[in-house]
């Protein structure tokens, strides 16, 4: 075979590779699972800002999600239940010049580690956070978490749902939050690309990615094929950027709003009116 | 902080001697009595360009200092029992992942809220054996605000050189005390760092441990693209979930503190070459002794006291060099009474108080008229 | 899908589709998403014991046109794409 030049999306899966450890794979994620879609979407987002990766340290809690810090080939940190955002707030703060993302799970992020979620955005750390939401705690076998629908079966509501969901893209709104969108997996480029645009953002940047949990969410759920999941997403979402707070909320097997909904910038960060203390402080 | 004379409480002196040795990152949570250590740091460490935060509850204030530590910073937090009753879990990620950070309590009434402005020593097996699993912590009790500084460098040091968490125990006595200190010169005393990797990346394996059982600590940003995981890891650091694993790691993560414990035990003992009777007491209780053993002295009583500074890895030695009668004076009903029973070869006497108030002398005096000959 | 497939004339981009066998597990979102059906499920099992995919052209156009959206849909980055033509 001739020399030929590589095309970019060759070059693009030729970094994603390197930006895995590979030695590791195959990962622990069951067959269908959406984890690997959002992290093949990250890495490539992250390879095309063309950012440092000796820069880049990804902190993960535990549940599935908690394992993406274990497959990425950079500083990587799988931390405590519910803890990774305070743990890469230190990180951060001790060193702004860091790149620091959060990746990880709705019941890490949104039930045991809420109280952290809710008190990062209002100090907006420079964090970017992206929460993968599968409606359910995967690793322990598909228990209800603070993200299933109402209606929807698990392992702990055999008669069906009767909390209430987080509706995610709201409350991070709420807490002043200067970047939130979401996607499902289904949206691959516009995923990839909202990656992309947050990575150049400042602040607190949320975005939720709806998942497929096939193996212990949609057996019980109607969509035991990881297809069906899928499918309920092409079919389901409708892109709203200027979604109302209720347009945004979650049904059981309703429609998922996706889109950036917020995208503000000049808000300063933590990190920005600490160094500003200091000065203070120092004088 | 200008080398001289000062007059600090305990709590003062922990952030005063914190900065000392060299941290420059703080995360905490306000509770009764350590506030003032977190109000100090707010106020000292942006004048020498440290980083002080005050975090949503204790867990996020020690996964912050964790995640500090990673980042190169020597970081630590101060709260009292019900905050490190939080904060246990995150100990034991930091013992797994092998994190140097500095940890105060300042131990007051319990259980539960108990008693919020009183003394206690209630939480020394929680220090010991607080968070899940078998490990090895080490640990540091005062017994005056001028100890309180010093030892903090101790704190430091020992988190950095073994890459563990250190308890330091203070008590709500010492921590609202008031006493006179000096601060020694800034170049007067040995700072350690933390052991740097010595092989470029890509060589370096994350938990390779060198002969001491320690192994070298990148920092994030470097180039070693580290990963560290509270899962039973290998020694690329990567997830390892096998009995022999476990046996690997969580035998050596014992072992280096178990190996070096000589070099971390500090004792006090006073009046004890002839005692006949040694009287161990720890922390601000220990000073209440120290009256009681002058007194009986008087009396004719040989009255001894050990006082362990390092109360783990408990310096048993020390009860071992003595075959004497042991009375254990401690605020709580009965946790280092224990240990020095496993290691003292005569009698081993309580003298328990369930907190609030230290022992009085006579209370001490009291038990010591029994040895009287 | 079909018919896009049979009455276009025969696409100037043409790819092929590596697959590191052993990263599989049998999801087949590459199957389904595929826009030319090129992938079919391989008769084979890879040593998890999972049915990988596998290159199974019709030319002139039922052929891969390298537009990588089995490798984006991959979840075990299991697909290399790359361009022939």
């Amino acid at each position: 075979m001739s020399e030929k030049k590589k095309t970019t999306m060759e070059i693009l899966r030729e970094k994603v590779e390197e930006l895995l450890r590979t030695d590791r794979l195959p990962h622990v994620w069951c067959p269908g699972c959406g984890i690997g879609i959002v992290l093949n979407a990250f890495l490539r987002a992250f390879i095309r800002a063309k950012m440092d990766p000796n820069k880049l340290v990804v902190v993960s809690g535990i549940g599935c999600t908690g394992r993406t810090a274990g497959y990425v080939n950079v500083d990587s940190f799988h931390t405590t239940h519910g803890r990774a955002i305070p743990f890469a707030t230190g990180i951060k703060f001790a060193r702004p010049e860091l790149n620091v993302v959060v990746f990880s799970g709705d019941g890490d992020l949104f039930a045991i580690g809420g109280n952290h979620f809710i008190n990062a955005a209002r100090r907006n750390h420079d964090i970017l956070v992206i929460a993968v939401n599968n409606f359910t705690y995967g690793m322990t076998g598909g228990q209800h978490g603070p993200t299933t629908p109402t209606g929807a079966y698990t392992t702990t509501t055999p008669y069906g749902n009767p909390d209430r969901p987080f509706n995610i893209p709201h409350l991070a709104i709420s807490l002043g939050v200067p970047y939130v969108a979401r996607w499902t997996t289904y949206h691959l480029m516009q995923l990839q690309n909202s990656i992309y645009t947050a990575l150049h953002r400042k602040g607190f940047r949320v975005i939720e990615i709806i998942s497929q949990c096939p193996t212990v969410y949609g057996r019980r759920n109607e969509m035991k094929n990881p297809l069906d999941m899928m499918e309920y997403f092409r079919k389901f979402s409708i892109r709203k950027d200027d979604a109302t707070a209720e347009e945004m909320e979650l049904t059981y097997n309703g429609k998922i709003v996706v889109g950036v909904f917020r995208d503000v910038q000049g808000i300063p960060t933590y990190e920005e009116r600490y160094e500003e203390l200091l000065r203070r402080a120092q004088k | 902080m200008k080398p001289g004379y000062y007059f600090w409480s305990g709590d003062i002196a922990v952030a005063e001697g914190a900065i000392f040795a060299g941290c420059r990152f703080y995360a905490g949570y306000p509770i009764t009595p350590s506030s003032e250590i977190a109000e100090r740091m707010a106020l000292r460490l942006p004048q020498v360009g440290g980083k002080f935060i005050e975090m949503e509850d204790e867990i996020g204030s020690i996964a912050a200092i964790i995640g500090a530590s990673w980042a190169g910073e020597k970081a630590m937090t101060a709260t009292s029992g019900p905050g490190i009753s939080l904060m246990n879990e995150n100990i034991g990620l930091a013992v797994m992942t092998e994190v140097p950070i500095v940890v105060v309590n300042a131990m007051r009434g319990a259980p539960s809220t108990g008693l919020p402005t009183l003394v206690s020593q209630g939480d020394f097996m929680q220090a010991r054996w607080g968070s899940h699993g078998s490990y090895e912590i080490i640990s540091y009790y005062p017994d005056s605000v001028q100890e309180t500084f010093d030892l903090m460098l101790d704190a430091f040091n020992s988190a950095e050189r073994y890459r563990v968490p250190v308890m330091f125990l203070l008590d709500a006595m010492l921590a609202h005390m008031y006493e006179k200190i000096y601060v020694p010169p800034e170049d007067s005393v040995e700072r350690v760092e933390r052991k740097r990797p010595t092989k470029p990346p890509g060589e370096q394996l994350i938990y390779e441990a060198d002969e001491d059982l320690i192994p070298p600590m990148p920092r994030i940003g470097d180039g070693y693209k580290i990963h560290a995981s509270g899962l039973t890891h290998n020694e690329k650091g990567y997830p390892e979930l096998t009995p022999q694993a476990q046996e690997r790691l969580v035998r050596r993560l014992n072992e280096k503190i178990r190996k070096h414990q000589e070099k971390i035990w500090k004792v006090e003992e006073y009046r004890t070459e002839d005692a006949d009777v040694i009287v161990v007491a720890m922390g601000s209780n220990a000073r209440a002794v120290r009256t009681a053993v002058d007194a009986a002295r008087n009396e004719g009583i040989k009255a001894g006291l050990l006082r362990p500074i390092t109360i783990w890895p408990f310096p048993y030695k020390y009860i071992e060099k003595y075959s004497v009668d042991y009375i254990v004076a401690e605020i709580n009903y009965g946790q280092i009474y224990h240990v020095v029973r496993e290691y003292a070869d005569n009698k081993v006497e309580l003298l328990p108080k369930m907190g609030g108030e230290l022992h009085t002398p006579q209370e001490i005096l009291h038990a010591l008229r029994r040895y009287k000959k | 899908m079909k018919k896009l497939a049979e009455n276009k004339p025969p696409p100037k981009k043409r790819g092929t589709v590596k697959i590191i066998e052993e990263r599989c597990k049998g999801c087949w979102y590459c199957i389904s998403y595929c826009p030319t059906k090129v992938l079919v499920v391989s008769p084979k099992l890879n040593e998890k014991g999972y049915h990988p995919p596998e290159l199974k052209e019709d030319p002139p156009n039922k052929v891969c046109i390298a537009c990588h959206l089995c490798e984006l849909f991959c979840p075990d980055f299991a697909l290399i794409v790359e361009e022939i033509k």
